[in-house]
């Protein structure tokens, strides 16, 4: 017999004393572990840096400047006639009605006793939006009986004198800029002491469609959120059944042979595709090939459809595969079917991890741009799609299009709505995913 | 017929419930099973014994066809279930598995309530008309399962909630409410601690008397105290079958005797 002992070096230590050995090992792990909540800080840092950018320059985008004064529908320029009738006095233009806000607006500066020296009529009707006589004539042509009368108007102000309340425009700016005056700024200045320029709430901004690059004081998100919702409305309806009907196919019925193992292949393939890819197969398929309308939310749709559903079904298998192989037993040992056991017993256990799945599937979906840029979603569109289904045919653009749109705009004013479209398009995100939350909790609870 | 009657410790029938001739098992190249011969009696326990991977679980599984979900699994040979091939291709295996109930190593209830654990296989197999017929089928075979005086008051309670024992009774009381006539436990009690496995034994002796047990068991004490019948697998093959007093008492073949003595296994 050999000496066994020689073979096991014997430490002579005590175990109330760490060992050196023993030090280091612990030193690593509180090392390992620093890294971690390094790492965590880091990302967290990060992502707190991007919310506070995106807010700080996005956040004013909902403040909006109006000017309040009474306007007098004059129908000697407005009804030339004096008929009231709607299709001649169509034919006044917005010129006739920016003529009457002018024609008011000096009026009220007058009346109000506001110093205008060293400003022309012209430099103070700039004061007013753009957008406002398209508005006021929209409001006098839906009811041509306001005619002749006196309307209590809000309009907007222009996009320099908003950017001036918000503090994107100084005077020394203005200096240099050719679209405002310091005389005109040093007028806003005393609107709003006699309370003709406000600045309250911008709804608008939610509600009104785009507009164009010399009034982005009336440029909204109202088509690009009817957009985006009629896409994740087409995308759910046509990704979940398909999503899921092919992974429980996948899952629980298909042989395991040559070509599930390619389809496999493919699916996860299909999920690493640049979303871009699907943007052309998408314009060569439905508008080129289908002869889908371009622009419209159905073919954005399909295509964003296209993109998701490799990850509903990736997220479905795996959330199918994860349900115990013996509650399927339990369920064929009693005699149910495939079908029964997979309807009765496997779907509900695997429903939470379905739902996330789709979930953020179609959160992935709402933030895509690139495929929507070429089925010519950038478009500039400034009408609302109609209701659905004929408004799935409608053109409409996307929030996040919308972002990419404004954020490549000259105007500063449209660098701020760009911000102000990406706080919204968060906002869904983050309502996206707690309504996740919410919807697994809720099906945990019952099993 | 006496089905009611409990039956002594000795089978008092000796007609062949399950007849199996030739039964070979392939899970792709590997030869699990070898050429089984067995006549599995009515109203009598039958167990299956030997050593991990001898084939008896394999042999268990395709009394109810459950290895047709191995996708590798081949099976050939005979098993008639009273005189009628369950591999003929005519053969539903779900409404095969009706007939032969299962129970599984591990308690696997539902994650449902215990009423509905137990009312599952009758209503897909729609074996009641009304809910008054479906609440005396889970009395029933939850009295049968001898689970009722436990869970009576607390059939809403999930079946995942109960202790160990108490969830595989549940599921012998969910395998016996499709009215099988055979039932087959896989190693029933190898998840279960001495009490409840006294439990479950107790019952599997009361089962007897409506149906035809088939048990598979690691534990030969188990076999002993429950069995009529007993088999030894061995490596794939059936080493040997016979009643279970001679075959732990005077076993024929020297491998048999090997593992009830503890030499081998």
């Amino acid at each position: 017999m050999t000496d066994i002992s020689a073979a096991f070096p014997v430490r002579k230590q005590s175990i109330l004393t760490a060992s050196a050995q023993m030090r280091r090992r612990n030193a690593a792990e509180r090392r390992f572990r620093m890294y971690g909540v390094a790492a965590i800080a880091l990302s967290l840092a990060t992502l707190a840096i991007m919310l506070f950018t995106i807010l700080r320059d996005g956040v004013s985008s909902f403040q909006q400047a109006s000017l309040t004064f009474p306007v007098e529908l004059s129908a000697e320029v407005l009804d030339p006639k004096g008929n009231r009738n709607r299709d001649e006095m169509a034919k006044v233009t917005t010129i006739g009605y920016q003529k009457v806000l002018a024609t008011a607006f000096l009026a009220e500066l007058s009346a109000k006793g506001i110093p205008t020296d060293g400003l022309t009529d012209k430099d103070i009707a700039e004061l007013i939006s753009k957008d406002a006589p398209g508005t006021l004539r929209a409001t006098v042509l839906a009811n041509p009986d306001m005619v002749g009368t006196t309307l209590d108007a809000s309009v907007f102000a222009s996009g320099r004198i908003d950017g001036f309340l918000k503090g994107r425009v100084t005077l020394e700016t203005a200096e240099l800029d050719s679209n405002i005056t310091p005389e005109q700024l040093q007028l806003a200045e005393k609107l709003q002491q006699a309370g003709i320029l406000t600045s309250a709430f911008n709804w608008s901004f939610l509600t009104n469609p785009d507009a164009s690059d010399q009034r982005p004081e009336a440029a909204g998100l109202g088509v690009a959120i009817l957009g985006s919702a009629y896409m994740m409305l087409i995308v759910l309806v046509t990704c979940v059944p398909v999503g899921v009907a092919a992974s429980i196919y996948l899952e629980e019925f298909a042989p395991k042979n040559r070509w599930t193992d390619a389809v496999e292949v493919n699916i996860s393939n299909l999920a690493a595709v640049p979303s871009i890819v699907f943007g052309i197969l998408g314009l060569a398929i439905f508008i080129n090939f289908a002869g889908l309308p371009q622009s419209s939310s159905i073919v954005g749709a399909l295509v964003l459809s296209l993109m998701t559903l490799p990850t509903i079904i990736i997220a479905t298998r795996a959330a199918i595969r994860a349900v115990p192989p013996s509650i399927r037993d339990a369920a064929l040992g009693v005699g149910a079917s495939k079908m029964q056991t997979v309807v009765h017993h496997v779907l509900p256990l695997a429903m939470p991890g379905i739902l996330t799945g789709t979930i953020l599937g179609l959160a992935s979906a709402l933030g895509e741009t690139a495929p929507l840029l070429l089925i010519g979603m950038v478009a500039f569109v400034d009408n609302y799609p109609a209701a659905p289904p004929e408004g799935f045919l409608d053109p409409a653009t996307a929030l996040p299009v919308q972002v990419y749109s404004w954020a490549s705009r000259a105007d500063p004013a449209f660098i701020e709505r760009s911000n102000g479209a990406i706080i919204v398009l968060l906002v869904f995100l983050v309502v996206m995913n707690v309504a996740a939350i919410l919807l697994r909790r809720r099906f945990e609870r019952r099993w | 017929m006496n089905d009611m009657t409990r039956t002594g410790l000795h089978t008092d029938t000796t007609t062949a419930k399950i007849t199996a001739r030739g039964v070979q098992v392939h899970y792709g190249a590997t030869h699990a099973l070898k050429d089984v011969d067995v006549d599995i009696l009515d109203r009598a326990v039958t167990a299956f014994i030997g050593p991990s991977g001898c084939g008896k679980s394999t042999f268990l599984r395709c009394l109810n066809r459950m290895n047709d979900t191995v996708a590798s699994a081949r099976v050939t040979g005979k098993i008639l279930l009273e005189g009628e091939d369950i591999y003929d291709p005519r053969v539903d295996p779900v409404q095969l598995r009706a007939k032969v109930g299962m129970v599984f190593q591990k308690p696997n209830p539902f994650p449902k309530s215990i009423y509905d654990n137990v009312a599952y296989g009758p209503k897909i197999h729609g074996l009641t008309r009304n809910k008054a017929d479906l609440d005396q089928i889970v009395e029933a075979s939850l009295r049968k399962a001898a689970l009722w005086g436990e869970v009576k008051d607390r059939l809403d309670a999930s079946g995942t909630g109960l202790s160990g024992g108490q969830q595989q009774r549940l599921c012998i009381a969910r395998a016996i409410a499709t009215g099988p006539e055979v039932l087959l436990m896989d190693e029933p009690c190898s998840a279960l601690d001495p009490i409840a496995t006294a439990q479950v034994e107790e019952l599997i002796d009361d089962l007897r008397s409506s149906f035809s047990v088939v048990i598979v068991t690691h534990s030969m004490q188990q076999a002993a105290r429950v069995s009529q019948k007993t088999a030894f697998f061995h490596l794939g093959n059936l080493v040997e079958y016979g009643d279970t007093p001679a075959i732990f008492t005077n076993p024929k073949d020297p491998r048999t005797e090997a593992y009830i003595t503890g030499r081998i296994g």
